[in-house]
């Protein structure tokens, strides 16, 4: 009689492919989630000295150059969501969000071809395109889950320093937030289910997050750059400001579109060609 | 006969610069074990993983199970289970969670299966996968591949780092997938392990098949090199023209002798001197194939 095998269930996370990229996660997801819950404090623990020095602040501003106000957001230090956009929603967040969603997008085809393991998952009975299909799911949820963590963050540990914000607006910029990792994020995916190469996957990706948030960015200020920014995911997400005025969906669905159309070509042009070895 | 089950015709594919394969043909019939032997780089991955799916061929078709590898990969992945050549496993996880995952995704794998083989080949499952040793990890892919019970087993390269005992239990099991009427095609470049354990072989070169041969046919010619040392000096040509006799080489009190087939012409002719020693061992493949399919174009 075989001896008993050390498991005696499969875990939920390794019954799907999607699900594996959090087994995988299993040690890094919680330093993220902690992260984002460490960094929404300190901010939140440094609001109530700010807000008294906030007006001269807004002064300063004020009579800063045009350029260097696109560059720093044009920050409001005398109100919550000011603060909490110039702090917390105008970069720290995105950059979060894009690190993790381009890192993922990057790994889910090109990183596990150069390292080999992909031939032995795909010579179990799965079709490419739900290799592809389960992994953008996973980056997906993974970028959901650290904005909600970053949602829940702000709610919890806001009000003790009387940083109090609107619930739904605050929730909507994490969404567009969690967006735009995921139209980056699946930019990663393709370029890197295209061509097998993770470091060209995430180079691309990159590349395009950072030229997207310098015409977000200038555009305000330069004529000819204007036109362009309906091209950029930085400037969906961040146009409006849902903690000041409404939402707008048309931002979210065009983050969303970035990343679907972006999954639809990962899928088309890794059922195409040859997988690598090593 | 019994039906095909891996079938190809005219397989290629090429590279550009890079050697692939060029026209392979070649027939695996149910219930056989085929070894595809030649020299690394010969084209036996590239070959094996055209059968996957894995990669396209530029030319020529492959069937499995009379099905089309490319149209129908689906259906053949269900039913045939792989060891890949340059192995890389989940480090991550341990060999349980790894082959629980697996299963997850073929649906259809007894635990018990799985229990008993990593008995069999004394495989520690609670284990990271990335701490264990190469042996370990071939162990953790050979259950991989046999605990479905396919209809045919695509093993590349398969003994790689496993100690000679376990080759043995390997041996069992694929005699065993052989007695109940599966198939199974193993690719090595070592002739011995291929002589033990296959029926029929295909030998590869450069990319193309050289030929197929059954494993008795190989062994007839097997080529061996008989290194004697005597007392005193004995002459080549004491050896020359003997049955089997390839090549005699003198030097000093020491005769090297290249010998086809039995020995025994050869042991006969040497004890008529005084031997203080005798040892056997085989060419290198490279050096059979030169001798038996000739040059470069394998003509």
């Amino acid at each position: 009689m075989a001896r008993e095998l050390p498991l005696r269930r499969t875990p939920l996370a390794l019954r799907s492919i999607g699900g594996k990229v959090f087994h995988d996660q299993r040690r890094s997801l919680p330093w993220w989630l902690g992260g984002i819950a460490a960094l929404v404090l300190s901010y939140a623990s440094f609001w109530p000295s700010v807000r008294e020095s906030g007006e001269r602040f807004n002064e300063f501003v004020e009579r800063a150059p045009g350029w260097i106000r696109d560059l720093i957001g044009s920050p409001d230090f005398a109100t919550p969501e000011g603060y909490i956009r110039s702090e917390l929603f105008a970069l720290t967040l995105p950059i979060l969000l894009l690190v993790y969603g381009i890192g993922l997008g990057a790994r889910a085809i090109a990183g596990e071809e150069e390292r080999g393991s992909l031939d032995l998952l795909l010579s179990t009975p799965v079709r490419r395109r739900r290799v592809v299909v389960e992994r953008f799911a996973a980056l997906a949820g993974g970028l959901l889950l650290l904005s909600a963590t970053a949602w829940a963050a702000i709610l919890v540990l806001g009000p003790p320093f009387d940083l109090r914000l609107d619930p739904g607006g605050v929730a909507a910029t994490c969404l567009l937030a969690s967006l735009l990792g995921l139209a980056l994020g699946s930019v990663a995916l393709a370029v890197g289910a295209a061509s097998g190469r993770r470091t060209l996957a995430a180079g691309v990706a990159a590349a395009a997050a950072l030229l997207s948030f310098l015409v977000h960015t200038f555009g305000s200020s330069v004529g000819w750059l204007r036109p362009l920014r309906w091209a950029s995911p930085f400037h969906s997400y961040a146009a409006h400001d849902p903690l000041l005025e409404a939402f707008h969906p048309l931002d979210a669905a065009v983050l969303a579109g970035i990343a679907l159309v972006a999954l639809a070509v990962a899928v088309v042009a890794f059922d195409r060609r040859d997988v690598g070895v090593g | 006969m019994a039906e095909p089950v891996i079938e190809t015709e005219g397989l290629t594919k090429s590279y550009g610069k890079r050697r692939g394969i060029v026209d392979v043909s070649l027939v695996v019939r149910r219930g056989e074990v085929f070894g595809f032997l030649g020299p690394n780089g010969a084209g036996k991955t590239t070959t094996i993983r055209t059968l996957l799916d894995l990669i396209r061929p530029t030319g020529g078709t492959a069937r499995i199970f009379g099905l089309d590898s490319r149209r129908d990969s689906l259906e053949i992945r269900r039913r045939v289970g792989y060891l890949p050549g340059e192995l890389a496993l989940w480090e991550r996880m341990t060999g349980a969670e790894l082959l629980a995952f697996l299963g997850e995704l073929r649906g259809d794998v007894d635990r018990r299966s799985i229990a008993e083989l990593a008995d069999r080949l004394e495989c520690d499952l609670s284990v990271r996968i990335g701490s264990l040793s190469h042996g370990s990890k071939q162990k953790i892919a050979l259950i991989q591949a046999f605990m479905h019970r396919p209809e045919l087993l695509i093993l590349d390269e398969p003994t790689v780092g496993l100690d000679p005992l376990m080759q043995e239990e390997f041996q069992r099991l694929v005699a065993e997938a052989r007695a109940e009427g599966r198939t199974v095609f193993l690719s090595s470049h070592i002739l011995r392990e291929v002589e033990r354990t296959c029926d029929r072989v295909g030998i590869i070169r450069e990319g193309r098949l050289v030929a197929v041969e059954d494993i008795g046919d190989l062994r007839a010619r097997e080529l061996r090199v008989l290194d004697l040392r005597f007392a005193r000096p004995v002459p080549a040509s004491a050896f020359l023209g003997l049955p089997g006799i390839q090549e005699v080489e003198a030097q000093g009190d020491g005769i090297r002798l290249t010998v086809a087939g039995p020995l025994d012409a050869a042991v006969k002719a040497a004890a008529r001197y005084e031997v203080v020693d005798l040892t056997s061992h085989e060419p290198a493949l490279e050096e059979i194939f030169l001798r038996f399919y000739g040059g470069r174009d394998g003509a």
